[in-house]
């Protein structure tokens, strides 16, 4: 195209000019892409962090600053009166923590034992072998799902170990599956526990009278898991005496992502503003720039009218100038804003939770093109208005 | 082509009002130049012969009065129609050149096939032809920087020619040029009109004009003089 090739020899003719124009674009279109790129990987990366964490699930426990903590205490018997009465509810188990020394072969360490079953809490695929059945939970087996963590410490030669026994304290267990790695990195990002056991088994070996620390409730659908949380709520205060007022916190998978989302958007309009505003300042610098050239080139634009270029002919070139002044300017901010994004993104986010995500080029590139665009229609317009209004006679005469 | 003279003025009248001032510049010029003529039109400045070929191009509408160029009536076109007049039917060369100095000779002489909308292979194949009419083929891939002024005002001269208009209009065009290169340049003039274009010059240098075939004379807005050399 014949506007674009003349268009890019005038730029190129005035390097340090064109350059110093599209700085405020740079700079703008940079940042905007930049946190485009870091939002989605802190995104990815929290999402890594509970990837784990079935979305199906929800926890409820009794608030901890309450007067009486006793009488809000969740007991196996509302777990299957919940599972039972409330709708919507799929599965009520107890969740807990029991720290042991675990060995298995010469080797042990110290790990965590938790309370899961056919439905994981933790969603991890399997490695090794299987997962818990109904058939485990109903008949309390003796049977353990360990993390992959626990396996590299466990059996450092490798192997399938799903039949050997593995002895927490002085309880024995059959391993009947091994999780596949969570993403590495500084913060361990492994959500639930090292070992899961039925919690049937849990309820059995490790909880002692009829109170457990918090429930796990699976939902049918859950979309619902809001509204469920508060059904399972008002059950836990008429079963437990509602005038009591006891007070229970939730924990679910949308609640965290939301919450932290919320922060990034924050941060992300912020960041937009900035964007527009620097986009306004660079635009303005843009249309100075065009109408100096405008000026600079009166006698230029009175040659072409006069050996026939039409006024729309003339707003074609000096307007495809600015569109590719405002291009180039949004190019290379695309390039730098990927660049620290992905520097920051290597250095910070991927180094210290192993959650590696792709980059957003397709929202990257339409951030830069609508920069682009917008700036050239609104400040590369009245330029090459101008410029197709002037005079042929005047514009020759123009020295 | 028609048999319409070339350019048919009749009763031409501009004026110019700035503000409350109004000032008369043409006062009712007739003027019929045929096709294959060597038109010289002189003044002194003042006479009204700027505002003369600037109507003639075609870059200006007279306020009163009816201008023919190849049998079409201009004198009333809009701006789109004036520059699709100069595009087809005129070819401009200036004193200054006017050559863009960031395109090489070929890109300046293919510029009016481009708004003409010609396809790039054959505006470099029309454009490389016609500067090479101008002896000008090994100077195609030159800047105007380096090209001498009279090579210079060969590749405008190339550059109105390479849409074939119907008149080449030449607004002093040896006024840049040494007088030696101004004899060559004026050879250039003569040979087209030799093969048969219709050239008009406007020049206040009485040795440009005695180049040509008819001299018209213009005073204070009015046509005092016009006769074959």
């Amino acid at each position: 195209m014949m506007y674009a090739s003349e268009a890019l020899r005038v730029l190129l003719a005035n390097k340090v000019r064109s350059l110093l124009t599209v700085t405020g674009l740079i700079i703008g279109v940079g940042a905007v892409v930049a946190i485009l790129v870091l939002g989605k990987s802190m995104g990815g990366a929290v999402n890594a962090a509970l990837g784990g964490v079935a979305d199906n699930s929800f926890v409820i426990f009794p608030n901890t600053t309450q007067r009486n903590t006793t009488m809000a205490s969740i007991r196996l018997s509302d777990l299957a009166a919940i599972k039972a009465s409330v709708p919507g509810i799929v599965d009520a188990q107890p969740l807990g923590f029991h720290s042991d020394l675990v060995r298995s072969g010469h080797q042990q360490a110290r790990y965590g034992i938790s309370p899961d079953g056919p439905i994981p809490f933790n969603t991890t695929p399997i490695e090794y072998g299987r997962r818990f059945t109904a058939a485990d939970v109903a008949t309390a087996a003796r049977v353990c799902v360990i993390s992959n963590a626990v396996y590299l410490r466990l059996f450092p030669n490798g192997g399938d170990p799903t039949g050997e026994n593995l002895y927490a304290g002085a309880r024995r267990y059959v391993i009947g599956g091994v999780l596949q790695p969570p993403h590495h990195g500084f913060i361990n990002a492994s959500f639930g526990s090292d070992i899961s056991i039925p919690w049937t088994t849990y309820v059995q070996t490790y909880v002692r009278g009829s109170t457990v620390f918090a429930g796990r409730f699976i939902a049918a659908n859950p979309a619902e898991i809001p509204s469920l949380e508060l059904a399972v709520m008002n059950a836990l205060r008429a079963r437990h005496g509602q005038a009591r007022g006891q007070q229970y916190q939730t924990f679910d998978k949308a609640q965290i992502t939301q919450g932290i989302n919320g922060i990034f958007n924050a941060m992300t309009m912020v960041v937009a503003l900035i964007g527009a505003v620097s986009l306004v300042v660079a635009g303005i610098g843009v249309m100075n720039i065009m109408l100096v050239s405008v000026a600079e080139r009166t006698r230029e634009i009175g040659v072409r009218k006069a050996i026939g270029a039409r006024a729309s002919q003339i707003l074609a070139q000096f307007f495809v100038e600015s569109l590719l002044l405002c291009g180039s300017g949004c190019a290379i901010g695309l390039a730098v804003g990927l660049a620290i994004g992905q520097a920051v993104n290597q250095f910070a986010i991927v180094r210290l939770t192993g959650s590696i995500t792709p980059i957003p080029w397709l929202s990257a590139v339409v951030v830069a093109t609508g920069f682009a665009i917008v700036a050239a229609l609104a400040f590369g317009t009245y330029p090459a208005y101008r410029a197709s209004r002037l005079d042929p006679i005047e514009a020759l005469r123009y020295e | 082509m028609s048999d319409a003279p070339v350019v048919a003025l009749r009763g031409i009248v501009k004026v110019y009002s700035t503000g409350p001032l109004e000032l008369e510049v043409l006062h009712g010029i007739d003027l019929t130049i045929e096709r294959g003529e060597y038109v010289a039109i002189m003044g002194p400045s003042g006479s009204g012969k700027s505002t003369l070929m600037n109507l003639i191009g075609c870059l200006d509408r007279p306020t009163r009065g009816e201008y023919l160029l190849d049998g079409i009536d201009v004198s009333g076109l809009d701006d789109n129609a004036l520059a699709e007049i100069r595009l087809h039917k005129l070819g401009f060369v200036f004193q200054g050149f006017n050559l863009l100095g960031r395109a090489d000779a070929l890109s300046n002489v293919a510029l009016p096939l481009f708004y003409a909308g010609m396809a790039p292979g054959q505006r470099k194949a029309r454009a490389t032809a016609v500067l090479a009419e101008l002896g000008l083929a090994d100077r195609a891939g030159h800047k105007p920087s380096q090209l001498s002024g009279g090579q210079q005002q060969r590749v405008a001269i190339a550059r109105a020619l390479v849409n074939d208009p119907a008149l080449l209009l030449a607004d002093e065009p040896t006024g840049n040029l040494d007088s030696a290169t101004s004899e060559e340049l004026l050879q250039v003039f003569r040979n087209l009109n030799a093969v048969g274009r219709t050239v008009v010059m406007v020049t206040h240098d009485e040795s440009v004009a005695s180049h040509a075939r008819r001299i018209v004379r213009l005073r204070d807005g009015y046509i005092v003089a016009d006769a074959p050399r």
